[in-house]
């Protein structure tokens, strides 16, 4: 009888929490996604909680049965049973069966299809990679260095002389990550690990020294770091004192205005 | 402190010791002189001349010597060395009085306090730390930290004290000293020299770590990674050297552990009677035994990488090897912390509950296949910086650890369901933790799927999901320990009203604190970093304000605890009518434990009315007892 009234209240709470956490996946738990791998994030994440909730709530349940129903008062003795059960066949049971089951299925998805989707993303072979923006990232003690080599741009700037990373929206890109310092080619101890974060794509790599990472991504929203400051380049790995400040601001935008920003780069460049 | 005592018959007469002075300042002063004459040493061999007085060598040359002089000083030369090598030593251990936790002792309960004492002040070190850090993060831009590397080595100090002298020591060195003995029946520890030594590494790990600044600023974080570490100043090196220390003593706690669990239980002390403790403590060990030499090995080679240079971690070595290497330890690392956890949830739940632990074989087979498979799930910490071929099946075991981990909730909540659950302070501290660890636990779901993990990773729900499964783990179910056992341990007992009540605020705000940093890792707020965009600002602030408050719930804590330690209520001998054996000794228990070497009888968790005491203690016994421990220990029946 006791198990029947916890079950009912466990599953009239699973149904409200449920309730609430569709009103939350409907706003967005990330905050603010902006990138076809963003998307992949947001499902995988949205998923898990939709399943995790019911887990949650069981537990914290029989906490609060235990405290409620079962607590003896201070100083009461209650009679002991004669023996108590040490054990029941069917709560264990389900319990170890359910856990499995529960971790097998997350490891079949989100795990394995969202990670299996995001690493046919990756392919260069993929058709939307075969003529994807190429944008060189240089990672160095602390600033990241975007250049754009189809278009003949070795550092993009923003009018404040910032480094700023300009992308239309809608086509893949090619980000090319290396951490060293160009300007600092003789010592071996300048170059560290640094991670390339856009926290509005849901994605970061690591960028390490001496290795060049890919990373092709398609960026799915008109946005600016005025707009939205998790619109930015930011480095996750700590890297020594200036890592805080090791941000650039990201503009997406349509194919017009990157065409413009190109030339005006152009113009910028050419006189030096 | 003052300790009732069964007389024990080797009680020296305390007059025939004369100590020159405090063991403890004489610890410090051999210490320096230890450090003066190594460094001196270096200088004098320094073939380039014009170097500073103290250099990078000079100092860890030096710190070897600072270590060896603080530990001969705190009483180990006339305990230790001088016997070892054949001269006379007048020195006699004190059985009494306050002065024997300020010096080298060989009684596991003096150690086991020991340990937790430095624990205790390396938490609230750390955790003035932490307010510091808390502090800084109220504003967007730096304020008392003039320089950003100020902040990142508080963040290191913080994590390091943290980790290396307080997750790995309270139930450790702490409980694990002090308690397993006594609950195995045992007379006393295997390793009792050895184990008198390694605590005083404690103090001074903690203090290596803490005044590294002099040295320098370092800005890795706890993990002193290369090479990044490579480039920071010197004050990375005594990271390196005072978690050797700290990391050394965590060793030796799991040697004498395992051995005294394996060599000298109670006749009738079966593996199946063994206490839940006992076990954690056994896993533990084993975990401590294969993965702390691979992270020495490690920070050695990351030392000398800083001394030499070796090149083993820049461009032209191998990059990402420490970072490897490191988790390989990293999280195993994280069940030591958490295994000892588990096992005292479903220790205090059935004494509590006064009903039979629920499918004890479960719990245990829990404890064991956690350990086997932390081992097998470090790489989830590189998802971003590893080769994709690899991600997959580290993100399979990672998932598969949480099935293990939740037999330990499995046994709590079966064993709790319709019991005569007495809703005491430590009871309830039980549950806090439990609930808390489950956050920290499903948060951990999140982390451990690639794709979530690549927006989730060096973020700030990193960072609230490993306070959640720490703090809520180590420090909520530590702090049940200390309310459990404060009756046995002190013989005293704490005021109930006070502990509930500080229990309750510590819950609130731990969890208005910690909660929100999930909040704060989704928008986009990531880890080290003294400034950060202004549109994070308000939350920071508010969090600022709870962790403050949680700072203040926590001093309260400790003042009760100590309160209760001096000044409580006298204790009943077994006010939980629990029926592990440390209860069927006097509170506090003498030298040797028990008057008799205790006979375990029957199941120590089985609750019921027609239950035989578990614990024996014959008359006939008592001779066997008093040649045993002439000999050093009674042998394992089975």
């Amino acid at each position: 009888m006791e198990s029947i009234i916890f079950g009912i209240v466990w599953i009239v709470l699973s149904v409200i929490g449920e309730w609430a956490a569709r009103i939350l996946i409907n706003h967005d738990p990330l905050y603010y996604t902006a990138s076809n791998i963003g998307l992949m994030v947001e499902h995988a994440f949205d998923f898990i909680l939709v399943v995790l909730l019911p887990i949650f709530a069981f537990v914290v349940v029989s906490f609060i049965w235990t405290m409620v129903r079962f607590r003896v008062k201070k100083g009461e003795r209650p009679q002991l049973p004669k023996h108590w059960t040490k054990s029941n066949r069917w709560f264990v049971g389900i319990w170890i069966m359910g856990s499995i089951l529960v971790n097998l299925m997350f490891v079949l998805h989100p795990t394995t299809t969202a990670t299996e989707h995001f690493f046919a993303l990756e392919q260069p072979s993929a058709p939307q990679n075969r003529h994807a923006i190429v944008v060189d990232v240089t990672a160095r003690q602390w600033e990241w260095i975007f250049s754009y080599p189809q278009y003949g741009l070795t550092q993009t700037l923003n009018a404040n002389g910032q480094d700023m990373l300009e992308l239309p929206v809608n086509r893949t890109v090619k980000l090319v990550l290396r951490s060293y310092d160009p300007y600092h080619t003789y010592d071996q101890y300048a170059d560290v690990i640094h991670s390339f974060w856009v926290p509005s794509w849901g994605i970061k790599e690591d960028v390490i020294p001496g290795e060049t990472r890919i990373l092709y991504i398609t960026p799915t929203k008109i946005t600016s770091f005025s707009q939205n400051p998790m619109s930015r380049v930011q480095c996750a790995e700590v890297c020594g004192p200036g890592h805080p400040w090791m941000e650039a601001p990201l503009n997406v935008v349509s194919q017009s205005t990157f065409t413009r920003w190109i030339a005006q780069q152009k113009a910028l460049q050419s006189k030096g | 402190m003052a300790q009732t005592l069964s007389t024990p018959s080797s009680a020296p007469s305390p007059s025939t010791r004369r100590a020159p002075m405090p063991p403890v300042l004489r610890g410090f002063l051999w210490a320096a002189v230890g450090f003066l004459i190594l460094n001196i040493v270096v200088d004098v061999v320094d073939p380039f001349r014009g170097h500073p007085f103290v250099t990078g060598p000079s100092a860890t040359i030096g710190w070897v010597g600072a270590l060896v002089g603080w530990l001969l000083g705190v009483g180990a030369f006339e305990g230790v060395a001088l016997p070892l090598f054949g001269y006379p030593s007048r020195w006699t251990e004190r059985t009494t009085g306050w002065r024997r936790y300020f010096e080298y002792s060989t009684d596991h309960k003096v150690i086991g306090l020991q340990y937790l004492g430095s624990a205790m002040g390396g938490f609230l070190i750390a955790g003035l730390v932490a307010m510091l850090m808390r502090w800084e993060l109220m504003s967007a831009h730096l304020t008392i930290f003039h320089y950003p590397t100020n902040y990142l080595t508080a963040v290191g100090i913080h994590g390091t004290i943290m980790m290396f002298s307080v997750a790995n020591v309270a139930l450790l060195g702490g409980f694990g000293n002090y308690m397993v003995p006594i609950m195995i029946g045992a007379r006393g520890t295997a390793f009792p020299k050895l184990s008198g030594i390694s605590v005083w590494l404690v103090p001074a790990g903690i203090l290596t770590v803490l005044f590294s600044p002099l040295l320098g600023a370092w800005t890795t974080g706890w993990r002193g990674y290369q090479p990044l570490a490579a480039q920071d100043p010197n004050g990375i090196l005594f990271y390196y050297l005072g978690v050797a220390a700290l990391t050394t003593s965590t060793f030796i706690v799991a040697l004498n552990m395992v051995t005294t669990v394996m060599f000298r239980r109670a006749p009738g002390m079966t593996w199946g009677r063994l206490p839940l403790f006992a076990w954690g403590q056994v896993t533990v060990g084993l975990l401590v035994l294969i993965w702390i030499p691979e992270i020495q090995a490690t920070f050695v080679m990351g030392l000398l990488e800083k001394l030499v240079p070796f090149n083993f971690f820049t461009a032209t070595g191998s990059v990402l090897s420490y970072l490897e290497l490191f988790w390989i330890f990293g999280h195993p690392e994280v069940y030591m912390i958490a295994v000892p956890v588990f096992a005292l949830w479903n220790e205090i739940i059935p004494v509590m509950s006064q009903k039979s632990l629920f499918a004890r074989e479960w719990a245990v087979i829990g404890l064991v296949f956690v350990m086997l498979l932390s081992g097998l799930v470090w790489a989830h910490h590189l998802f971003t910086n590893m080769r994709n071929s690899e991600i997959l099946p580290f993100a399979f075991f990672t998932e598969m650890i949480s099935i293990p981990t939740g037999f330990a909730y499995m046994a709590g909540i079966g064993t709790m369901w319709k019991g005569h659950v007495r809703l005491t302070t430590p009871m309830l501290l039980v549950l806090m933790s439990m609930f808390n660890f489950l956050i920290g636990g499903l948060t951990g779901v999140f982390l451990a799927d690639p794709i979530v993990n690549m927006q989730l990773h060096d973020t700030f729900w990193v960072v609230g999901h490993f306070h959640y499964t720490v703090i809520g783990s180590i420090v909520f179910t530590g702090l049940a320990a200390v309310y459990y056992w404060l009756p046995k341990m002190s013989g005293r007992m704490y005021s109930e009203f006070w502990g509930k009540f500080l229990a309750i605020a510590l819950f609130l705000f731990f969890n208005a604190t910690f909660s929100q940093f999930f909040l704060l890792g989704l928008h986009g707020m990531n880890r080290w970093v003294p400034a950060y965009p202004r549109y994070l600002q308000p939350m920071n602030f508010e969090v600022s304000i709870f962790a403050f408050l949680l700072g203040l719930a926590f001093v309260a804590q400790f003042v009760h605890i100590i309160w209760a330690w001096r000044k409580g209520a006298k204790a009943p001998e077994n006010p939980w009518q629990a029926r592990t054996p440390e209860w069927f000794t006097s509170s506090p228990p003498p030298r040797d434990n028990f008057p008799v070497q205790p006979e375990i009888v029957s199941s120590l968790y089985i609750y019921g009315a027609e239950q035989p005491v578990a614990v024996h203690m014959s008359a006939e016994q008592e001779l066997a007892a008093a040649r045993d421990s002439n000999e050093g220990g009674e042998h394992p029946h089975g």
